[in-house]
Parts: structure tokens; sequence; C-alpha cells
């Protein structure tokens, strides 16, 4: 077939579109000092506890950066010329041991310049990159703006929904601007309390006089001469008025900067907790206040405090001994965290983000796309074969690899693959190129291959999306209705599978409907061809059936162990019955007669709508949380794969008028009509 | 999407059939049952009056500054929403969280008049009075001072009115800007309370105290 | 077949019903129906609330929806697709297939999904839910309904204990339209009650306050009901009414009060605040209270353990440590845990929640269980395990056929 060939197209566009050249951000830096492979492998392995667990600080930096630049890696160009890339285990090196190289990488990720221009600051292109340094100009009114969006949007959510709280775009972004500032800034100033007044953020917000004293202060040794005090305590001296007592200034002015240190050093747990009972790790911040609070923990505190220090002390000197001081601190704290059976995994977790393997997953898809196109331009040949039997083991390599990462993140978490929305863009893609690939063994007929290329591409594209978007980690902890392993392995595990098919079957529906269509517009036919597809997809609908309704009932089986209710028609549960009656109506339609060959596939069509709204519209429907940005992009998605999925089913109902004008044309003619179709 | 709609055929059908006349005083109801005693059925709690009967714990005479029940109950309906007049000349300012209205007036707008309401005391009527006196530049009255300030009626009920000059010193502000006046009424109760504040330069203020007035005599809750 | 006349003529009516009753074609409608229903009846949850949205859409013969929220059309309820789908299967899937081995498969799969229609009904018939919740110390033997309130009327004893309690439940309650009067009355009490102004959502609010000027209702002891709309959480919903006690006595003066659901106890082991009155020298005191039922047990909560997940308030589990009690003598000592209920005489105890809302860690918590009886309890367990034996003989079958088949023909298939 002519037409072919142009399938080409897309694969060219979208290989240029990744490979064509970025425009980097410009830094103010003069030149720029990469750190040694052998540092930041050190680093890496450092543990922190967040988000409920102790994990590799490698994680946590992944995220971090993605959070403020949507991206995993820090591009850059310096004054010099050079262009740089950063990986994000290096940028956090920077952010917590050179903060002043940190502030002028461009990093923070601006959608829409009306937010620049809002906090005062001029602004770069539409959407851009920028540093610390450019924005601390808007400083003081992002804060601004962003304290009072940031009580809209708990009236917002207080109000249930009440629209008049409701953020516009551009107010949400300015909230989610100025939270990753003050995230990055609390980073910066992590470790302020060890650099002998070195601050570098929020200088301005002492006076003189405590400037001065912060040069000569050293927080730790001052812990060890205070008198034991709470919080409370702490904050009531710093606010009680001048009393113009010399002695009692400084002791105010002492506690004001101890304050401060403690304040700026909040949110890195890097510090394992003194009793071993105690399961949360706590930050430098939290190391000095309950040192002051109490005398007893005080030298165990300033012990953790001085183990900081020494970080930053050796980070002032050549990098080896900075590398030594981090292979120290890192074998310290696995000392003390492995006999908790904590960051045992972490190896595996830095394997799972350095591997890259969803990434490569999606390379070997796309890559297989362009083999297999190479085959249509001679199918049935010997060469099309080899080509096919090429593309069909590359894509099963990419299935190989996104099951080799499945496979890690349920070692790392001693969990059944699904626990997360995540999750199940891993899983679902893995299954669909599992069923692609099953098909193609079992019909050799092309067909097979093309849906798991197509289901892997689509899929493996969409996790690196929603992860980025995300911007969260994707290792979470379970709320407590999930934490049953049992559960999580039968019915989540089964349902997706449920859902995976009817992706396929989806896609066989295209397939067919845009074959049909093509093939009807240049005369011809395949009947043959079109026969065995409709009979696949058949098979596929009846596969999604019997796990979506194995699935769901089983869903059902454990709302009624957890809350003694089998069916309680909540949206969720909904999404996967509809799933069921749509695969039980294109059975019993085709049994009543009333759908064939052409209803199947357009039928499927239908069940592909279904499966996306059960799989992302349901979350949607009333989540406010995330009001601004996610939920926006996952109506505008499904919206977008509707849209797609309606122009096959107007293709549909094209072939469908033409066979219908055929077969009446041909009944004049008086030939028996097509035989019923057979009751398997 | 009444479902009466769809029911209202069907129960006419269903009382032809079974021709049961219920139209006259249909109005008695099926006899009253007992139930089972079970162990919560020892102890009452025997409250004397309706106030505290629906929660309100204060007399009925001083109720939640001026909002509705909905509002103690552990539903937590929110604030409601308010209806007022607006003065001419007076025009609507971008709010901010802790403002219900926040209106602005003069030519550059340097005058304002804001409602905001808190739950609970809000401090109490001594604090408050203390702390907008303190913004003006006054000395702190006694308990008994502010309680001897002069009222005007707000929602309804008598608010402690206060009229100050000096240098004003909103928050934040380390500075304060000379030759301003300012007016207020304070609503306090154990449910709530409510403030008005007006502020601007003395000549300003003085102008639009009859506004203040009409303002503040037409505020109400939207219902 | 559909070029063949059909013998529309009465004594072949039965005939056509049944054909009706065993095709697919009703099968196929009703099917896609379902779907409709479901999604309408899920995408209506935004707006009108879990509760309602399930009443309309779901336990109802028809419903009119809104299409594009302007055009009113009329679509068969889920009840009615339900009972409808449950003949066609036994008459289309059971009494008319042809009992040989190739349809075995379908044949129990088909009676596997009567069995969970049947659990299904069953459990919208006779189950009973409900809540009982307890701070630890606290015992009880008394389920409470979510959302259903019941008119209590209680004579006291002089320490304030209850001599009996009567009731107008709350179906009957829940009947009475706003702008409606109804008597109650019962030989055994020397008074009649008449309610008027019932209302699902309610307000007492005091004179003073400035809504109650513009509010309808009739003042009584400095205040007045106001109506609300109903809430979309249907458990939130506050009812309340106007009440007059007619003495029986002739000549005697009715009593009036407002009862609202706000003298209800809130919190576990909070007591009610009864409206008191005296006739005929009796105490009594009456109430609006969650409707309740008595288990034949009581359950003493000992501990609560709620546990979060380190350095984030995310819950990781909480779990109940709970004595029980039979005739007040200590029976058995259980955990009940997420997942992990209690069943005991026909009732079973689910770790549901807990509370206070907002409760910081150290906070003296209460534990909720969810208290089911159903009889159909288990049946979707035995439902599952039917249809997926008889689906996965069928398919298994098909897919033999199927592959046999296409390697026989995948040579030639090729164009």
């Amino acid at each position: 077939m002519k037409i072919r060939p142009f399938f080409l197209l897309p694969i060219l566009l979208f290989t240029v579109g990744i490979t064509s050249a970025r425009e980097v951000p410009q830094a103010n830096l003069e030149s720029y000092q990469p750190w040694s492979e052998n540092t930041v492998h050190s680093f890496e392995n450092l543990l922190v506890q967040d988000g409920g667990r102790v994990k590799p600080i490698y994680s946590y930096a992944r995220f971090t950066l993605l959070q403020f630049s949507g991206k995993s890696t820090a591009r850059f160009a310096s004054n010099d010329g050079e262009k740089h890339s950063l990986h994000y285990s290096e940028w956090l090196l920077d952010v917590l041991f050179r903060g002043d190289v940190a502030k002028e990488l461009p990093i923070f990720v601006v959608d829409d310049s009306a937010v620049i221009v809002q906090i005062g600051v001029s602004p770069k292109s539409k959407r851009d990159r920028y540093s610390y340094s450019e924005l601390a100009a808007g400083r003081a009114k992002l804060a601004d703006l962003g304290a009072e969006y940031a009580e809209k949007q708990r009236k917002h959510q207080e109000s249930e929904k009440d629209p008049q709280y409701e953020l516009e775009r551009v107010e949400g972004m300015i909230l989610t601007l100025g939270r990753n500032i003050s995230a990055f800034e609390y980073l910066l100033g992590q470790f302020s309390f060890a650099r002998k007044g070195e601050l570098l953020v929020n200088e301005n917000i002492l006076p003189p006089e405590l400037l001065k004293l912060a040069a000569t202060l050293d927080p730790i040794e001052m812990l060890d001469k205070m008198p034991e005090m709470t919080l409370g305590e702490l904050v009531q001296v710093i606010r009680q008025p001048d009393t113009g007592d010399e002695d009692s200034r400084m002791f105010a002015g002492a506690l004001r900067l101890f304050f401060f240190y403690a304040n700026s050093a909040r949110g890195l747990s890097l510090i394992s907790p003194q009793d071993n009972e105690d399961e949360t790790w706590i930050s430098a911040s939290d190391a000095m206040l309950n040192g002051l609070e109490s005398k007893e923990i005080r030298p165990w505190a300033t012990e953790q405090l001085k183990g900081l220090q020494s970080l930053i002390e050796a980070s002032g000197e050549d990098e080896a001994t900075f590398q030594k001081a981090l292979t120290q601190f890192s074998d310290d704290q696995r000392e003390k965290a492995t006999p908790r059976g904590e960051g045992t995994r972490s190896h595996l977790e830095v394997q799972l983000y350095r591997g890259k393997y969803f990434m490569y997953a999606l390379y070997a898809f796309v890559f297989a796309f362009v083999i297999m196109a190479f085959s249509w331009f001679s199918p049935g040949s010997k060469f099309g074969r080899i080509m096919l039997l090429i593309a069909s083991l590359i894509a099963l390599v990419g299935l190989l690899l996104d099951v080799y990462g499945i496979t890690l993140r349920c070692i790392i978490r001693q969990r059944p693959p699904i626990t997360n929305l995540y999750d199940t863009v891993l899983f679902i893609t893995g299954t669909a190129v599992l069923l692609g690939l099953l098909i193609e063994y079992f019909t050799r007929l092309g067909v097979g291959t093309l849906i798991a290329i197509v289901a892997g591409v689509l899929g493996m594209f969409l996790s690196m999306k929603y992860e980025a978007k995300e911007a969260t980690d994707t290792i979470t902890q379970l709320v407590a209705v999930l934490d049953t392993n049992f559960w999580l392995a039968t019915h989540v595990t089964i349902i997706n599978i449920g859902y995976a098919a009817g992706l396929v079957a989806t896609l066989i529906g295209m397939l067919y409907l845009a074959g049909r269509f093509f093939v009807t517009l240049a005369g011809k036919e395949a009947k043959d061809f079109f026969k065995v597809l409709t009979r696949i997809n058949y098979g596929v609908i009846c596969f999604c059936l019997f796990f979506s309704l194995i699935g769901t009932v089983l869903g059902g089986i454990w709302a009624n162990y957890s809350w003694g209710r089998f069916w309680g028609w909540d949206p969720k549960e909904n999404g996967a019955l509809m799933i069921c009656l749509w695969t039980l109506v294109i059975l019993h339609g085709r049994m009543a007669g009333w759908i064939r060959e052409i209803g199947v596939h357009m039928n499927a069509i239908v069940l592909g709508i279904i499966v996306t709204f059960s799989w992302w519209g349901v979350n949607n429907l009333g989540v406010g949380l995330h009001s601004y940005g996610f939920t926006e992009g996952v109506w505008g998605t499904l919206y977008a794969s509707w849209v797609v999925l309606g122009v096959f089913l107007l293709m549909g109902v094209f072939s469908w008028i033409d066979e219908r004008a055929k077969k009446s044309a041909r009944r004049e003619d008086s030939t028996p009509k097509e035989a019923e179709p057979t009751s398997d | 999407m009444n479902p009466k709609k769809i029911f209202l055929p069907l129960t006419l059908l269903a009382a032809a059939l079974l021709s049961v006349a219920c139209q006259d005083s249909g109005a008695t109801g099926p006899e009253l049952v007992q139930r089972e005693l079970s162990e919560a059925d020892n102890s009452f709690n025997l409250v004397d009056t309706s106030a505290e009967r629906f929660r309100y714990q204060t007399a009925p005479s001083n109720p939640h500054g001026g909002e509705t029940g909905a509002s103690v109950a552990p539903t937590g309906g929110g604030n409601p929403g308010l209806t007022y007049t607006t003065p001419e000349g007076w025009s609507e300012k971008a709010g901010s969280a802790m403002r219900d209205v926040n209106l602005g007036f003069g030519e550059n707008g340097e005058g304002e008049c804001y409602v905001a309401r808190l739950p609970g005391m809000g401090g109490g009527l001594l604090a408050n009075v203390n702390r907008w006196r303190q913004q003006m530049g006054a000395d702190a009255l006694t308990q008994a001072e502010a309680e001897a300030l002069p009222t005007k009626p707000l929602f309804g009920q008598p608010a402690s009115f206060i009229s100050l000059d000096g240098a004003f010193a909103g928050m934040g502000a380390s500075e304060g800007k000379g030759d301003y006046r300012m007016l207020g009424l304070i609503l306090a109760s154990d449910a709530g309370a409510v403030f008005v504040k007006m502020t601007g330069p003395q000549k300003l203020v003085k102008a639009n105290q009859k506004n203040f007035d009409i303002f503040t005599s037409s505020l109400d809750i939207s219902q | 077949m559909a070029n063949k006349k059909i013998d529309w003529s009465p004594k072949n009516w039965p005939k056509l019903l049944f054909q009706l009753f065993t095709s697919f074609k009703l099968a196929t409608v009703v099917l896609v129906f379902m779907t409709l229903i479901t999604l309408y009846g899920t995408l209506a949850q935004v707006e009108l609330g879990l509760f309602a949205a399930k009443k309309l859409y779901f336990h109802s013969f028809f419903v009119i929806h809104d299409f594009w929220g302007t055009i009113p059309m009329i679509l068969p309820g889920g009840l009615l697709l339900m009972i409808v789908l449950f003949t066609n299967m036994v008459f289309g899937a059971i009494i008319k297939s042809r009992k040989r081995w190739r349809g075995a498969g379908l044949l129990i799969s088909h009676t596997g999904m009567l069995m969970l229609l049947a659990s299904g009904f069953v459990t919208w018939a006779f189950a009973s839910d409900g809540y009982m919740a307890l701070y630890p110390g606290m015992k009880s033997d008394r389920v409470e309904s979510y959302r259903k309130w019941q008119f209590e009327i209680v004579p006291l004893k002089d320490d304030g204990s209850a001599e009996n309690v009567w009731i107008l439940p709350s179906d009957e309650l829940s009947s009475i339209r706003p702008d409606e009067k109804r008597v109650y009355q019962t030989d055994a009490l020397p008074f009649s009650i008449v309610i008027n102004g019932f209302s699902i959502n309610a307000t007492p609010v005091p004179l003073s306050a400035p809504i109650s000027a513009s509010a309808k209702g009739k003042e009584i002891d400095g205040f007045k009901l106001v109506p609300q709309d109903p809430a979309k959480e249907a458990a939130a919903n506050f009812p309340g009414c106007y009440v007059e006690f007619q003495p029986k006595e002739e000549g005697a003066k009715p009593i009036e009060a407002i009862i609202s659901a706000y003298s209800a106890g809130f919190g576990p082991g909070e007591k009610p605040m009864p409206f008191q009155f005296e006739v005929g020298g009796q105490k009594y005191g009456a109430l609006l209270a969650k409707k309740s039922w008595k288990v034949p047990f009581e359950v003493h909560l000992d501990e609560f353990i709620f546990d979060r997940h380190p350095g984030i308030s995310m819950a990781r589990g909480y779990e109940s440590k709970v004595t029980r009690l039979e005739e007040g003598k200590p029976e058995k000592a259980i955990e009940i845990k997420m997942n992990e209920p209690m069943r005991y005489e026909g009732f079973t105890f689910f770790q549901e929640s807990f509370g206070p809302a907002g409760s910081q860690p150290g906070d003296r918590m209460y534990s909720q269980f969810a208290v089911a009886n159903n009889p159909a309890d288990q049946w979707p367990l035995y439902s599952l395990i039917v249809t997926s034996c008889g689906l996965g003989i069928h398919f298994l079958t098909m897919l033999v056929q199927f592959i046999v088949r296409s390697r026989k023909k995948h040579a030639p298939a090729k164009s």
C-alpha cells in the first residue's frame, strides 16, 4: 500500500523535536567548576527522611529539582560561553555547599511571564527559567502575594470549592513559585549555623548589630552554655521589648541569632534520632531546639551539629577532603540507620533513577517504531518480515526495561507493583505491550507489534510527563486502608490488567477503523485481514471483561472487608463497573446481531473513552487539592484524547455508511445476506 | 431531576386504586412505638434554656456576633456573606484574606474602611481597643474604661465605638502617618467578634463620618 | 428475523413476552442504559453529593436527567434496570440456554452474576448499617444510623434517666412535608404530638441575630427555626421541627417547642439535651436523635492506637483493642483494624475512622466503627468464585479455538 510510508512523518517530527537544540538560559557566573564524580557519588548515598520514609538524598534531589524546574537537569551557560548541564545531585551539592553558585543557576521555571511582572521583576521570554538572584528583587512582593493566595486556597477548600475563592491560573503559579523559592531558601540556609556569619539568605531580616554578632558567635558553642529553655520561652525572650540593659540586650541578640539559625535549618532531616524506638528523623533545627530545651540531650545534639559542621568546614577545603568528609558522614549515618532497618535498599533506589530504565524503554519503543516503518516499504517480503521481527524484539527489550524498573520499585518498597497513580502508568503500559506482543506471537500479522510499540511509546511518554508534572516522590507511603499487600496484589493488579486490555482493544479499534477508512477511500478491499482484526479484538475484549469483572468484584469484596459495604456507587467503583458494562454491551450486542465488524471496533473506541475516564477522570472529579495545574492538565489531555478517538469514530461511521450502501446494492442483485455471527 | 415528578403519577395511581381518602384529616400519623432502652438512655443533659439546648453558649441577648447558628454547629458553615450599602464616593478595594469587606475612599483612595470577623472572642474587647489605640499612638484603656465606650448599633446590637486622632501606624508599618483619624466599631462576644475600622487623613474621615454610619447600619447577613 | 411478520394476537402475548425477556437485544439495551446511568450518577455526585445522587440514579425506578444541564429526559433508574437484567438473565441465560458442554462456562458465569445481583438486592432490602464511636474506656451496645433521625419522647425518672423511650420512626418523620401538620399519639402517653414545619436541615436562630428578622417561622422562647438548604453530605443535615404537645385532658393548653438535632449528642459519650415538659405530674423529654438499634452484646474500647508515618501527618494505620461483653461479663478481647473486622452474632464491626477531626498527635482520640448487619455479607465472594470459574472456562476454550484457527489461517491471511 502506497500510503504507508507517510507514517514515517510523525516519527521524523518526533525525532526532530527531541534532538533540536534548545536555547540554554544564561547564568550570571564567570565560569562553572563541576564537582568531581567521586564527590557526587559520595554525596548521593547520604540518607534523608522525607515523605515518611528514609531515602537516598539522590531521590530527594531529583524531585526537588523537578519541582522547581520541571526538568531533572539544570542547563545553563556561564559568562565564559561554556554550556553546562548539571545532574540533580550535582545541583543539590551546589545548593547545600556552594550557595553563592546555586543562587545564580536559572532553575525556577515560570510558565507565564505575567507572574514575573506581578512581582516587579523584568521578565525574559513568556516561558523561561530564572535564578534565585534574578527573582530576589521581587522576593517581598512574592511572599505577600503567596500568603494571600494561600489563604484564598485554604478558603476555597474550606468552603467546599466556592468559586469566588478559586485561584486563577497566574495566582496559582505565583503561589507555587513562592513555595519553591521558600523551599530553596531553606536548603540554602540549611547549614547557616555552621558558616560563621556567612548567611547566604535572609541577611536583610537581621539588623546590622546581629550581623556583626553572627561573625563571632558559634551557635554550637552557645548551645553548650545556655540555660534550658522551651521554644515558647525562647520566643518570649526574643519578643521582649528592649530594656536598655547591655547584658540582656546581648543575650536577647544571641538568642535571636540562635533562633534565626534554628529556623533556617528546618526541613532536611539528615539525623537519625537518638532513641532507636523513635522513627522520626530530625533536622539540624530540631537538634538545636531540642538541645536548648533539655540539657540531657544537649551533648548528643551538639555532636550531631558538629558532624554537619565538619561537612561545611571540609567543603571549604580541597575537594578530596570534602569527599572524605561526605563519605565519613554517610558511613556514620548508615552505621546508625542499618540496625534500624532504614536505608538498606537505598542503593537500589539510586540504581533505579541512574538506570533511567523508563527513558530507555521509551527510546526502545521509538526505535522499534522506526524499524517497523521500514517493514512497510515491502510488506510480506523477506526484508519486511525480518524488519518486523527486529522491531518486535526491540519492543520486547523495551518491555523488559519497563518490567525491570517496576521490579526494582517493588523491591525498594516491598510492595506489589501498584500503589499509586504513577505505578499504574508503568504497569498498564507493560501489560499492554505484553498483550500486543502475545497477539503478534499468535497471529504474525504485524498488528500485535504495532499495538505494542504504540502503547509503549504513549505509556512511557505519559509516565515521564506525569513524573515531571507532579514532581513529588513516586515511591510513596500508603494510607492506612491500602496497607495490605494481599489486596494490592490481587484487586489492584487485576483491575489494571483490565484497563490495559481495554486500551489495547481501543488501539486495535483505531487501527481497524483507520485502515478500513483509507482502504475504502483507495477503493480497495482487504476483507480477510479486517476479519482477523475483528476476531483479535473480540478476544481482547473478552480478556478485558474477564479481568475487569473479577477485579471489580474483588474490589467490592475488599471494600466489604475494610468498610463493611460491598458496593457504594463511589466514582472509582463506578468507573470500573462501566468498563465491565461496556464490554458486556459489546458481547451481547454482537449476539443480538446489532454490531458486527465495524460495530465491535467502534465500541472498542467507546470502551477506550470509558477506560481513560475511569483511570484519570474520576480521580479528578471532585478533587480540589491540586486545584491549579494538574487537574487542569488532566482534563485538557483527556478531552484532547477523546477528540482524537472521536475522529476515529467518525471514520468508522463513514466506513459503516459505505458498507451499508454496498450491501443494499448487493441485495438488489439478490445475493444472500451475510451470515449471522457465530455464537462463540 | 426531581424524582417527585415521576412519583406523582405513580402516587396518584396508587391512591386511586386503594381509594384511600386521606385528604381531610390525614394529619393523623401512626401510633408511636417503643424502642429498647440502652445504656446511653440512663443519662441526659437536662439544660434549662433553649439557648443552651441549641448550643449557644451565651445568653440569647448576646449571640454570635451577628452570625447564624450554623457557625457553631460542628459542621462549620463558614462565614455567611454580607450585604451592605456602599456610600457615595466609596469603592470596593481588592480584599485581603482577613477582611470580609474592604472599601476605599478619597481622591487617591487614601481612606479605607473594612469589616473583619473572627471566630471566638478575637482577643476580647479590651485587647482590641488597645491594639487600635496603640496603632494611633494613644495610651491603653482599662477594662472599665473600655466597657464604658459609647456604642453604635451593628447587626442590631450595641458595638463599642472608637474615634481616635493621631499618627496611624497600621500593620507592619514602622512609621506612623500623621494627622490621621480612626473610627472603629468592635462587637465582641464569646461566639465571634466583628470589627469595622475606618482610617484616613483627618479631614477626609471627618467628611465621611456620616458615610461610616450609613455603611455600618446597612450591614446585614445575606440570605 | 426483522422481515418476519409478528403475531400480535393476545394469545401469542406470553410467547412474545418470553421472547422479549430471553433476547440479547433486551440485554444489550439494559446494559447500555446501565452504563449511562452509572456515568450520569457518577457525574451527578459532584453537584449533589454521593448520597443524593445514589438515591436519585441507582436506587430508583426512573430518573429525570437533564442532558447538558438543560434538556430533561426520563431514563430508567438503576433499580429498574437491575430487576430487568436479573429477569433477562434468568430467562435468557439460564432457562432458555441450550444445555451443552460448550455453553457450560457461560451458564456458570451467568449464575454467578445472578448471585451477585441477588446479594445486592438482599443488601439493599435487609442490611442495616450504622456506626458506633467510643473513646477509650467507654462501652456501648448501641449502633446509630449515619443520617436517619427519629423523634423520641422520653418519660424521665427523678434521677434524669429514661423510664422508656417512645419513638416516631425516621421514615415517618422524614415524610412530613415542611408545610404539613401531623398528629401522633399513643394510649400510653397522656398527650398527643403535633409536628409541623419539619425541615431536613434547619438551624435554631436566636431572635437577636439579624438573620432571624426575615425568617418566617414562629418564635418560641426567643428562637426561630430557620430552614437551610440540604447539605451535600447527607450526614451533615441537622433536621428540626416545631412541635406542640397537646395534653389529652380537656381544656389543657398545648406546650410548644422547637426541637432540633442541634440538641443531640454529637461526639461519643456526649449527652443529648432534650426539651423538658410536664404533663399530669410526669416529666418528659423530647428530642431528635439518630435512629439507633441495639446489638446483643457490648463493646468496650480498651485502647485506640493511631500510628502515623514518621515525620508526616499521614495515617499509617489505626487499630482498636476492644473487649466484647456478654451480659456485662467480659467475653473476649479482640483487635479491630483496617481490613480486619470483627464478626460476631451477625454483626460486623469495621475500623472505619477516628476523631475528632483535626486531632494532633497526643490528643485524646475516639475510634469509630462501622457496624453492618448484612445477611448477604459473604455472597459476593461466592459469586466471584462462581463467575470467575465460568468465565475462565469459557474464555479459555475460546482462546484455544482462536489460536488453533489463526495458526492454520495466518499465512493466507496476509494480504
